[in-house]
């Protein structure tokens, strides 16, 4: 196998746990209401976000992933 | 130690459960963290600068990446690795999240154990970053616009990755030695936050350098 394959799977198994997780720590700070915990939503959010984006590269669903790996 | 405070303030209370300290800590939390948030805002400003700086110039040239020296288009990067090192990054962010939610719950033990899991995965991500500069084809920092924008934006979040590593120490540093308790961690609160931005300052330049 690839190098490139191995790095797309183990960055999509990765996304998935990374988002899962990113996910939990908003609903826990959810009912939050301090600053610090409204940035931390955004910021949260913004990470599952980026993982979102690494399953698209890993999948080459992006326009300029198609080929996926190195150039 | 001189404290002023503000009518209504529960003056009492504070003493009862702290003294002096307790009320200072909790009169300048507030300030404190809206003054870190701000300097967090002025980074914001300064990545966007760079970020549109490098979108200008991308728009002005008809084909991306722009031709290297010898007249043949530059490769594209690779996507595939950057996606795992990405993941790298991501992951720091949220073992940083568990990291002051066990310190919140007085759980030290998991606090350690994912405080340094945050630093092992920050030095990982750096390392990467590292390794995609020794195998990037794209010619140098002063070859061409995109090695120059790449280069230029890459390093720039890869200092503040490389400070928020030395930041964690720190604060890790700081809590073996009793400097925060299970009421007072406000350093903890900004490490924190500032690794979540240098997380989400990645998903942008991941996007427009691997992705777009």
């Amino acid at each position: 196998m690839e190098l490139a394959n191995i790095e797309k799977i183990v960055a999509f198994i990765g996304a998935l746990v990374v988002f899962s997780f990113a996910i939990i720590g908003l609903r826990g700070e959810w009912r939050k209401t301090g600053l610090d915990d409204q940035v931390t939503k955004v910021l949260l959010g913004l990470m599952a976000f980026g993982c979102i984006l690494v399953v698209l590269a890993c999948f080459g669903i992006l326009p300029h992933t198609a080929a996926g790996g190195p150039a | 130690m001189a404290v002023s405070v503000a009518p209504g303030h529960g003056v009492g209370h504070d003493d009862h459960d702290g003294g002096h300290d307790d009320i200072l800590y909790r009169e300048t939390r507030d300030m404190r963290l809206m003054g870190f948030v701000l300097f967090l805002g002025a980074d914001v400003v300064l990545f966007s600068s760079y970020i549109f700086a490098y979108i200008y110039l991308r728009n002005s040239i008809p084909s991306w990446p722009p031709p290297g020296p010898d007249g043949h288009a530059l490769p594209r990067l690779d996507t595939a690795f950057a996606a795992f090192n990405s993941i790298v990054l991501f992951g720091s962010g949220v073992t940083m999240h568990w990291a002051l939610e066990h310190w919140k719950h007085g759980n030290k033990a998991r606090y350690n154990l994912f405080m340094w899991l945050t630093i092992f995965l920050g030095i990982g991500f750096l390392g990467g970053q590292a390794y995609e500069y020794a195998h990037a084809a794209i010619g140098g920092w002063s070859g061409n616009t995109f090695g120059a924008s790449f280069f230029t934006l890459t390093g720039m979040h890869g200092l503040h990755v490389a400070v928020g590593v030395g930041f964690l120490f720190a604060l890790w540093l700081q809590t073996t030695r009793g400097v925060y308790t299970k009421e007072r961690f406000f350093g903890l609160t900004a490490g924190t936050l500032y690794w979540h931005f240098v997380d989400v300052i990645w998903v942008v330049l991941f996007f427009l350098f691997y992705l777009w």
